[in-house]
């Protein structure tokens, strides 16, 4: 056996994990739900909204939703549909990108 | 005469090893890009350029390390980097060889964890420099980068520990 931990080491591993928890729980804290909502398409702003009034905007390929502070993408027409399979999204600098119909939803 | 003679050999000898342990950095710094740890999570890397300075600090040779540590920071800075890029690694790197030589004064540690505090403070360091420097955002980025300093840490010392083993002879100064 090559490695033999020692006491010392315990300690660091320790101390080093100790860190990671601290900062999972300062990501936590610091962690900041977003207010509003910006749909761009072919990179002109198309809607500027409040995250929190229900509506939903028609795009000429694709329907975005915006429901109980989450926004998503409803539908598109696009092929790959990675866009709907982004799902909701709710927190700061989030985003949903449908590439093929140059549409780009973000939270802020 | 003789000892003077000795000195100098000494003397060269060092520096002679020196110079091939930070060209040996430079060039793991080449290697790494190869090993796409990058899929993991962007950003990370494995450090294999510290196996360098952590072989010399079990070794004992703790200016050696400093010495090292230092040109390979400048040398890939003016070959590969910018004055920016030469901000960040020479502030993390110092610190985490300064925490390196810290821990490794303790006799109860052994390379395992002299390694650990060394990745985990390069990576803490250099996310307090992007957060004060760049945006806040990169604080959210901070878990992951601890965690995969713990986890390359530990590669990092299990590495260095099996080639010291064969350098014992060649770099006993």
């Amino acid at each position: 056996m090559i490695l033999k931990l020692k006491k010392g080491d315990i300690i660091v591993i320790i101390v080093a994990v100790c860190l990671f928890v601290f900062s999972v729980s300062l990501c936590f804290l610091l962690k900041k739900s977003g207010k509003q909502v910006r749909v761009y398409e072919n990179n002109k702003l198309i809607f500027e909204g409040s995250l929190f009034s229900d509506t939903e905007i028609k795009l000429s390929h694709n329907l975005v939703a915006i429901k109980n502070g989450k926004v998503y993408m409803k539908k598109s027409d696009c092929k790959n549909q990675i866009c709907v399979k982004t799902g909701m999204i709710e927190n700061s600098r989030e985003c949903i990108v449908c590439l093929p119909n140059k549409v780009i939803i973000e939270v802020e | 005469m003789f000892a003077e003679q000795g000195d100098n050999r000494s003397r060269i000898k060092s520096i002679c090893i020196y110079s091939v342990l930070t060209v040996c950095c430079i060039v793991f710094g080449y290697i790494e890009t190869l090993i796409p740890t990058a899929l993991i999570a962007p950003g990370i890397k494995l450090g294999l350029a510290n196996s360098v300075a952590l072989m010399l600090i079990i070794f004992g040779d703790i200016k050696g390390a400093v010495l090292v540590n230092t040109a390979r920071i400048l040398l890939s800075a003016v070959l590969f980097g910018s004055l920016f890029s030469l901000l960040f690694s020479l502030c993390a790197g110092t610190a985490s060889v300064a925490v390196c030589i810290l821990v490794a004064k303790s006799k109860s540690v052994s390379a395992v964890g002299i390694s650990i505090a060394g990745a985990v403070t390069h990576n803490t360091v250099q996310t307090a420099i992007a957060f004060f420097v760049l945006n806040k955002g990169v604080l959210f980025y901070l878990p992951i980068l601890i965690i995969s300093a713990i986890i390359s840490g530990f590669v990092i010392a299990v590495i260095s520990i099996l080639v010291s083993k064969k350098l014992k002879s060649i770099l006993s100064f």
